[in-house]
């Protein structure tokens, strides 16, 4: 068993105490293809954030649908125009910025959600740990993107907001089980003991004792998440029920072209290409804190 | 053994159990029904939407249709499919055995073609082919689904026509091949959907392939294989590629719901008749309970997938079977 100690053992005297935060970036840092994806991943996220600026035209204007629909790429379109005459390039940028958004708030709720669940379950333990791993078990066996049809055909024409609030409802599963281990071995460890000994209320005992030990399973967990949702996201959109028209995101791109991929493939590589990028960059960073985090404990 | 089996089965059937009230919560938490304005013609008059209601029993108290969606469950009926006017169950076990083609052949097909990877890898621990091969791995776990698809049906079906562009089967000749060549008609149209998933899946087994290798490779007895004088060829097939397999085993088992979702996004873009281009039209059509019927046989078909691996890893390994 990976033995973990508590942070407040490991960083003790030797070192000035550094925060988790401080130390996961350091560990990035020290590898040269986490460094690599520490660059490509900021430079996507820089895109996303200027898009305003560095677009060349409005991502919704359709200036002539007769004239300039579907042209290939050329130097006025470097990624080409799709069937409503809208530039791709455009396109995509602002679709950086709507899908790390979505990625990173649905990723925040997903971890709020697992957390909580795990811990509870974990710290009450008994009848109730049982039923709530039960309940875990079977939203574990649909798999996620059926669960997100079944509700997303129920509540058609959604706006961004539920639509982000339910891709992170059902990713949560997962890190709910990993916390909940290491919540249930913990929880007997002597600085728990000696900190309910004090008289540690239980709310305090788990957010100050327990969920810094849980930092790097959540860290990982969150880089991991982000690009899961990525690519839901960009699948729900490929299916017509995920991000609504005219905003732009990577899977509405692609969608908007997938019907003529034949002759518009323009529209399905560059929006792919963004997303495969980011994706791939966000799994190596965690498999560097993975790495990292292994190694320390 | 037997008692391993019986207190898994049961573990299955209630994991069954709440997905079925999970399922049957989305149907009622959902704003109105399907015969409610909103998703509904809105000219049809209220009186004819209560008649409908009445016919399908959503006039009734939920506890009502709980148990009544329990006990249809239970006789193997999903609803009816409002599309296609039949039995979601007719409907979706027309499509069930394609979706289990293209899954099956996928699933051997991805663990041999992973197996081998990570074989490769190990044998070349180090080297640029070690290094190349990761990457190449990597860059297929973050590929989605559907981009593959459509870049193989793009390049390998449209810009080198190799492939048929989609179908089980050609709509035209079919009916008058031979019984032979019907067969060779099928497994050509079937190449290019199941390569696919088989590029997909295949990346995440070679990678947990090869950590699982490098783990038993420092080994006692991979030391006394080495010492012995057997080839490293020898050592990893015969002993370090047996016993790095037992959690490859467990591997199938997770890698249920990946299929399943890749199988639905193929079966869209080739439009392979299975039960992934079924729900996905159902989508298109608002065809509710067909879609909630996909949801309930999706999950079924993960608990099974995860239930045949733990038997067969308490086959494998007799550890497991007396805990």
């Amino acid at each position: 068993m990976p033995g973990p100690t508590p942070v407040s053992a490991t960083s003790s005297a030797a070192r000035p105490r550094e925060s988790p935060l401080a130390l996961s970036v350091r560990a990035l840092l020290r590898k040269r293809s986490s460094r690599i994806a520490l660059v490509v991943l900021a430079v996507i996220v820089l895109v996303g954030i200027l898009a305003p600026l560095i677009a060349p035209y409005d991502p919704a204007a359709q200036p002539d649908i007769v004239a300039l629909k579907s042209q290939s790429p050329s130097l006025a379109h470097p990624f080409g125009t799709d069937p409503y005459s809208r530039d791709v390039l455009s396109r995509v940028l602002y679709g950086a910025r709507l899908s790390l958004v979505i990625g990173i708030l649905a990723t925040f709720v997903s971890l709020t959600f697992g957390v909580a669940y795990g811990a509870i379950a974990g710290y009450v333990g008994g009848m109730l740990d049982a039923v709530m791993m039960r309940i875990l078990d079977a939203f574990l066996s649909i798999p996620r993107l059926l669960l997100l049809l079944g509700v997303l055909v129920a509540w058609p024409h959604l706006s961004i907001a539920p639509l982000i609030l339910f891709l992170g409802l059902t990713g949560w599963f997962g890190l709910s089980r990993i916390v909940r281990g290491q919540v249930l071995a913990l929880k007997h460890a002597e600085f728990v003991t000696a900190a309910r000994a004090l008289g540690a209320s239980r709310r305090r005992i788990l957010a100050r004792h327990l969920l810094p030990n849980l930092v790097s399973p959540i860290a990982v967990a969150a880089t991991i998440g982000v690009g899961h949702v990525i690519v839901l996201e960009a699948g729900l959109s490929f299916l017509g029920i995920g991000v609504p028209q005219p905003l732009a995101s990577w899977g509405n791109i692609i969608q908007d072209g997938a019907d003529q991929v034949a002759t518009l493939w323009w529209m399905s590589l560059f929006p792919g290409l963004f997303m495969v990028l980011t994706v791939m960059t966000l799994n190596i960073l965690a498999e560097a804190l993975r790495e990292f985090y292994e190694r320390r404990s | 053994m037997l008692r391993y089996i019986a207190r898994r089965l049961a573990q299955a059937a209630i994991i069954v159990a709440i997905v079925a009230t999970i399922t049957f919560a989305l149907i009622h938490l959902a704003p109105g029904d399907p015969f409610s304005a909103v998703l509904d013609n809105p000219n049809v008059s209220e009186s004819v939407r209560e008649t409908l209601r009445a016919q399908y029993g959503l006039d009734r108290p939920l506890p009502e249709q709980f148990v009544r969606y329990v006990g249809a469950l239970s006789r193997g009926e999903l609803g009816w499919s409002f599309s296609h006017d039949r039995p979601v169950s007719e409907v979706l076990g027309q499509a069930l055995p394609n979706t289990l083609l293209l899954m099956g052949v996928a699933l051997v097909g991805s663990f041999a073609l992973g197996i081998l990877i990570a074989l490769i890898q190990v044998a070349r621990r180090g080297t640029t082919t070690d290094h190349a091969l990761n990457g190449i791995t990597l860059l297929f776990i973050a590929m989605p689904d559907f981009w593959l698809a459509l870049l193989a049906l793009l390049s390998l079906a449209y810009w080198l026509p190799i492939f048929p562009v989609g179908g089980a089967v050609d709509p035209v000749t079919h009916d008058y091949l031979s019984a032979g060549g019907r067969i060779v008609d099928r497994l050509y149209h079937l190449a290019l959907p199941a390569m696919t998933l088989i590029l997909l899946a295949s990346a995440s087994v070679a990678r947990y392939q090869r950590a699982a290798l490098l783990d038993v490779l420092p080994s006692d007895y991979i030391r006394t294989a080495r010492l012995k004088g057997l080839t490293e060829r020898q050592i990893l097939r015969r002993h370090a590629l047996r016993n790095a397999l037992l959690p490859t085993i467990t591997l199938i088992g997770l890698s249920f719901p990946a299929l399943l979702t890749g199988a639905f996004f193929i079966e869209r873009i080739f439009a392979w008749p299975g039960m992934g281009y079924a729900v996905v039209y159902a989508i298109g059509t608002r065809d509710y309970p067909l879609v909630v019927g996909g949801v309930m046989i999706g999950s079924i078909m993960v608990t099974l997938g995860s239930l045949a691996a733990d038997l067969l890893y308490a086959w494998a390994d007799p550890r497991v079977r007396n805990i």
